[in-house]
């Protein structure tokens, strides 16, 4: 009997996702999509005297911030429910019932989640590119025609094409949307990890919440702890920081997209080093899941 | 070796910090011989569902072990040659019939070819088949438990486990199942099972276990449990009203013998659960 076997996990992720799925909440992507429609035509509106670089900016910072609480509120709702949807519906027992490790139902159940949420973020940020690709275009257009009346050399006319593109579709872009992707997962696996031994969805629900704000201020927080403890406070407080930087997910680190909106590029090295620590701490998390869910009765 | 074989099961419920833990099953020791049928009967309450959840390792005991076919319960081995179907199963309501038989197929580890047809055949055999593209969540109880059934034979498991296989079913349904399970037998399955309807419980079992309270006061073959030692049935057939009446005057010319009671035969079973069950409540 193998413990850890890819293709039954890969039923349970198959099974997940269809059971998601068909729960529509792929309706949202919908709502996502309308209200990322209107809210930009309505920017575009009212801000006739902005820049085009300043106008890109609100587009991607509207966008963004409408995806990643799309997101982060999905890979929380969706988590949260899932075993107690299970034990519910009963399914949970007759899936038990058959050769299936615990660990085997943990990460199939934890992996459909994040396939859905793939799909959800891969369709937001097609989506995105889409709406940035349209306006990029129509400002050069736009500035183009400026500059041929105002009488501007080719070579001005490139530089500044070039420069307005940087604002564009990107591969900074697509590793913000992956960066919003990998946040979700993570919080994902806190949503995961407590609801194998909360009693009540709102409890996992409300906890899952509260760490997302201690993973935002995690990194302030030790920042203070550590010139505190650099002017001669004693050594418990770093393992104390240590380990909350261990259990709780720096959530701050993957703010990839507020460095993009302030006009930072984002290498590929970086984007590993994200994916790394990412895949260790839902590592551990998925562990610890299966630690308080491996002698639970039912 | 047998196909269960539970040693001094004990199961406490610990519910608050405050209330008296609940000695759910207690003590309780029973065996099944591969290829036989077993039935638990007892009250509600009594702890039967509690059994079965343990043999299965979805609780763990607190004290006393479980084993199926050799391996401990708790652990992962020892399901796959079960098949447990739950009192009231419910399974995810968005999923068509043959989905879920398909879904419980696929994690026992059938493909392709074989579960495909394992799929069709289960759903042939609880009569589902013309039911089989619509979503779980339109279906009503019958079928539920149908589905249940269809779900825990897909991997032609060596035993059975049934909580309550008939409850909701049909009458004909019932018999159906009855029907299904004396099949089983045939086919050398081992079937542990639980019931209320006591009649069906006879006609099946070879072994009843009497769980009252958590402890199991009675157990035997149907023969020993349901024949009382000091009286004799004659179950005759076209016998004539004269010769009811000549036994009649013989039974009264006789010293010691008297006549109880003649009629028609019933099941005793059923007498026999409620006289446990009056005689425990002194
Ligand atoms: N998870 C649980 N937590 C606390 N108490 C429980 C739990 N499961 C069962 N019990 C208690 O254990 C006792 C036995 O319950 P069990 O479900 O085994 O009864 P049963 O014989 O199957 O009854 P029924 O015929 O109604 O299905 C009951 O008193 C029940 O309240
Ligand atoms: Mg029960």
């Amino acid at each position: 009997m193998t413990f850890f076997s890819p293709s039954r996990i890969w039923v349970i992720t198959a099974n997940t996702f269809t059971q998601l799925v068909r729960m529509k909440v792929f309706y949202f992507l919908i709502a996502f999509a309308i209200l990322c429609a209107g809210l930009n035509l309505l920017e575009f509106d009212t801000g006739a005297t902005e820049t085009s670089e300043q106008k890109l900016r609100s587009v991607k910072s509207l966008s963004f911030f409408i995806i990643r609480s799309f997101s982060i509120v999905f890979a929380i709702a969706a988590t949260a429910i899932l075993i107690p949807k299970d034990i519910e519906e009963r399914t949970l027992y007759t899936i038990l019932c058959k050769p299936v490790p615990r660990l085997d139902y943990l990460t199939g159940k934890f992996l459909g989640v994040f396939l859905l949420m793939s799909v959800a973020i891969a369709a937001m940020s097609l989506l995105l590119n889409g709406i940035i690709h349209y306006h990029t275009v129509a400002a050069m257009v736009e500035e183009t025609a400026r500059f041929h009346t105002a009488g501007a050399s080719e070579q001005t006319i490139a530089l500044r094409m070039q420069e307005l593109s940087r604002y564009g579709v990107t591969w900074s872009l697509q590793y913000a949307s992956l960066a919003i992707l990998m946040e979700a997962t993570l919080i994902a696996g806190v949503a995961l990890l407590i609801s194998t031994f909360s009693s009540s969805t709102l409890f996992t629900i409300v906890s899952t919440v509260v760490i997302f704000f201690i993973g935002h201020f995690q990194a302030d927080a030790r920042e203070y702890y550590l010139s505190k403890q650099s002017l001669g406070e004693s050594g418990g407080t770093t393992y104390l920081t240590q380990l909350v930087a261990i259990l709780f997910p720096d959530l701050q680190l993957f703010g990839v997209s507020d460095g993009l909106l302030k006009g930072k590029t984002i290498s590929l090295a970086q984007m590993g080093q994200l994916a790394l620590t990412m895949l260790l701490q839902c590592g551990m998390y998925l562990a610890l899941s299966w630690f308080a869910f491996r002698k639970k009765e039912f | 070796m047998n196909a269960v074989d539970i040693r001094n099961l004990s199961k406490t419920f610990k519910s608050s910090l405050r209330a008296k833990p609940l000695l759910a099953v207690r003590d309780v020791s029973l065996q099944i011989p591969e290829g036989q049928v077993y039935g638990l009967i007892g009250p509600n309450g009594s702890g039967k569902s509690t059994t079965m959840k343990a043999l299965l390792g979805l609780l763990a005991p607190t004290s006393g072990s479980c084993h199926v076919f050799g391996h401990d319960s708790l652990k992962v081995d020892s399901r796959k040659d079960i098949g447990f179907l739950p009192e009231n199963p419910y399974f995810h309501k968005h999923l068509t019939g043959e989905e879920t038989v398909r879904f419980f197929g696929k994690l026992c580890g059938l493909r392709g070819k074989i579960l495909k047809e394992k799929t069709k055949e289960m759903l042939d055999l609880v009569s589902l088949t013309a039911a089989k593209d619509r979503r779980l969540g339109g279906y009503s109880k019958g079928m539920l438990q149908r589905i249940g059934l269809a779900q825990a034979l897909v991997q032609d498991p060596r035993l059975i486990v049934l909580d309550e296989p008939t409850a909701g079913v049909d009458p004909i349904g019932s018999r159906e199942i009855r029907d299904l399970i004396l099949s089983f037998k045939e086919r050398g399955m081992t079937v542990f099972l639980c019931s209320h309807l006591l009649e069906q419980v006879q006609e099946v079992c070879d072994t009843v276990g009497i769980i009252f309270q958590g402890e199991l006061v009675n157990q035997g073959s149907i023969e020993e449990l349901t024949s009382i030692e000091e009286q004799t049935e004659f179950i005759l057939e076209n016998a004539s009203e004269a010769l009811l009446h000549q036994i009649t005057e013989l039974v009264k010319s006789s010293s010691d013998a008297t006549i109880l009671r003649t009629g028609k035969p019933k099941t005793t079973l059923e007498r026999l659960f409620i006289e446990t069950a009056r005689s425990r409540n002194h």
